[in-house]
């Protein structure tokens, strides 16, 4: 079973898709802040990480830079989500797979996670 | 022994808040690391307002943290957000932070929290935090004074950090909040229902370290965020009248004779009569005397400007070069639902702006159809006099008496008299089967003035007033033979007019 990482801050958008990926037969985990994030990560090795761009303690830059240091998760697709657009995301860091602005629909996040995980 | 030399101001900075209206109701702005609670009912504008606040306290250079408790996504209320023409997304992240501290609220509770805050503020170098959603920090306290500790500890962590602090809240107990003791400030927006409208209304109900305008201030909620109009009851309270003497026409010259040389700078005249008696003429021909050294305003609720402009040609009254020549300007806010105060406030901004010197307001009955109570008219008209007579403006309001025709007149305001220096009365008379208009003072500041009527005519010759009041006193007492007549020598003022009909008053 793939597993996917979501790490977000806000109440409602992790659980949310949780069970939009869940009900596409995925393992989901989740963190609510980056420095959670990069925990969880050593312990589940996520095939993918759905990670928010703004977050208390440890945002969505810093964590994206730390995996990306860590030859163990160098290659996992991430998908960065913010409320703002691309390019002010961009300004910041550009080491993701794919964007994805909020809010979203679930068609497109199904959409997404299958295309990355070449299902 | 020690001495200590003052090294640095010891008094708190402000931090404006850039929403049109409150930094006058605050008296320049918030207090740099000090706590308020902004309460209201959901819907009531608090997020718009903390938002606005951090755009432009970020458009100043500012950093501000946004953190919310509460369910609203920040996805969807930046959304919103984008609406409002002080949303710039350039300012995120890097001066306007959001964060979610809800899970952390959940999972680690109010110290949780309080680290989450501590830390981020640091982080982030915010000068501002606003914090949505204190209801849910009540609702985890598990009890008021944990709840107060937890403010108490925050207003520590703010002033240390010169962090101005804003709680939002919905305030759910009702007037007895334990947490409103402590904290620097507290402001209530309301929805309040007036019959069938609402108004908005701001309150500061608490301000530390300064005075504020106290009462409540309506607000408009728009596409540029909220604006609020400081209540003009608490807002011009000086009364500085300028003492001049200096007399300006009103553009009738044998009106100006009447008034020992015209109206007193800096005095108020209300121009009293039924639909159609000539109050809107008197004020055309008043504002013909715009100048560069007196420019005018005419504020009005009925006729458009273009039909003001209109009617004032037909006199022979010549606005239209005024308006060119940059010596008048026209504002028209048709009677629809308005709020008086905003009202208030554009008549003292466009005469501060403008520097005018001659204002028709045109008339009374558009305050009454914008007061949410018809009693607060006369104090408010008294507190925007005020400013006017401090301002040095003449300024002339009509107000519409509800009998057409009859010896006995009715002015719809009761203590009218005191709150102005002048006041003309225009009636209609009926003399074998025919309506005449007859003016008369009954009071002018600066002595003497002619206390008799006369009989005036709107004509094709523009504004005729009878040379004395012989006409008038057989108009009034019936006992004239003949149809009684103005003297047509001396010329009446502006007869070098050419008009050609008749107009409404």
């Amino acid at each position: 079973m793939q597993t996917v990482l979501i790490v977000d801050d806000e109440f409602g958008v992790a659980e949310v898709l949780q069970s939009i990926l869940e009900d596409e037969g995925y393992r989901v985990v989740t963190a609510i802040n980056g420095k959670q994030g990069l925990a969880r990560l050593s312990e589940v090795h996520p095939d993918l990480v759905m990670l928010d761009f703004m977050m208390p303690i440890m945002d969505g830059t810093k964590m994206l830079a730390a995996m990306r240091a860590d030859p163990s998760f160098a290659d996992i697709p991430v998908v960065m989500m913010s409320s703002l657009d691309e390019a002010s995301v961009r300004e910041s860091s550009t080491q993701y797979t794919v964007f994805m602005r909020k809010p979203f629909r679930a068609a497109q996040v199904v959409q997404l996670v299958a295309k990355l995980l070449a299902r | 022994m020690i001495t200590t030399t003052p090294t640095e101001d010891h008094r708190l900075a402000r931090i404006p808040t850039g929403v049109p209206g409150l930094d006058d109701v605050l008296k320049g702005g918030f207090f740099e690391g000090a706590v308020y609670i902004i309460r209201g009912t959901p819907g009531a504008g608090k997020t718009i307002l903390a938002n606005q606040i951090c755009f432009d306290h970020a458009r100043n250079g500012g950093r501000a943290l946004f953190v919310t408790l509460l369910a609203e996504n920040h996805a969807r209320m930046l959304q919103h957000l984008e609406q409002m023409s002080f949303y710039d997304a350039a300012f995120i992240p890097k001066q306007i932070y959001y964060v979610s501290a809800f899970r952390v609220l959940e999972e680690n509770g109010l110290k949780g929290l309080m680290d989450l805050l501590r830390r981020e503020m640091r982080a982030h170098e915010a000068t501002i935090l606003v914090l949505d959603g204190l209801i849910a920090v009540e609702e985890t306290s598990t009890s008021d004074r944990e709840f107060r500790k937890f403010i108490h500890e925050l207003q520590a962590h703010a002033a240390a950090a010169d962090c101005c602090t804003l709680l939002l809240t919905n305030g759910r107990r009702g007037e007895y909040h334990p947490e409103h003791t402590m904290v620097d400030g507290l402001i209530t927006l309301e929805d309040v229902p007036y019959g069938k409208r609402r108004q908005r209304e701001l309150e500061v109900r608490k301000f530390r370290g300064s005075s504020s305008l106290r009462g409540r201030h309506p607000f408009r909620i728009t596409d540029d965020g909220l604006v609020v109009y400081p209540r003009p009851e608490s807002r011009f309270l000086r009364n500085d009248a300028t003492g001049t003497q200096q007399r300006l026409s009103t553009g009738i010259r044998q009106l100006d004779t009447m008034l020992n040389g015209g109206l007193i700078a800096g005095t108020i005249t209300v121009v009293i009569g039924a639909s159609g008696a000539g109050k809107t003429t008197l004020g055309s021909y008043f504002l013909g005397e715009a100048s560069k050294a007196e420019p005018a305003l005419h504020y009005g609720f009925y006729e458009s400007p273009r039909q003001l402009i209109a009617n004032a040609a037909v006199l022979g009254v010549n606005l239209e070069k005024k308006i060119q020549a940059g010596h008048l300007r026209i504002v028209w806010r048709p009677p629809v639902e308005r709020i008086l105060d905003s009202l208030g406030n554009e008549i003292i901004d466009e005469a501060r702006a403008h520097k005018v010197k001659r204002l028709f307001i045109d008339g009374w009955g558009g305050f009454m159809a914008s007061a949410e109570s018809p009693d607060r008219v006369p104090s408010f008209f008294a507190a925007v006099a005020n400013e006017l007579r401090s301002l040095g403006v003449a300024t002339m309001c009509a107000i519409e008496t509800p009998n057409l025709v009859g010896p006995e007149v009715q002015i719809p305001v009761q203590g009218i008299s005191a709150i102005t220096e002048n006041m003309i009365l225009l009636r209609f008379t009926e003399y074998q089967a025919r309506l005449y208009r007859v003016i008369s003072i009954l009071k002018a500041r600066g002595g003497s003035f002619d206390p008799t009527l006369r009989e005036f005519h709107i004509s094709e010759r523009g504004v005729e007033l009878a040379d004395s009041f012989e006409s008038a006193e057989r108009l009034l007492s019936g006992t004239g033979v003949r149809a009684p007549r103005i003297a047509r020598k001396p010329p009446p003022a502006r007869a070098s007019r050419k008009s050609k009909s008749r107009r409404r008053g």
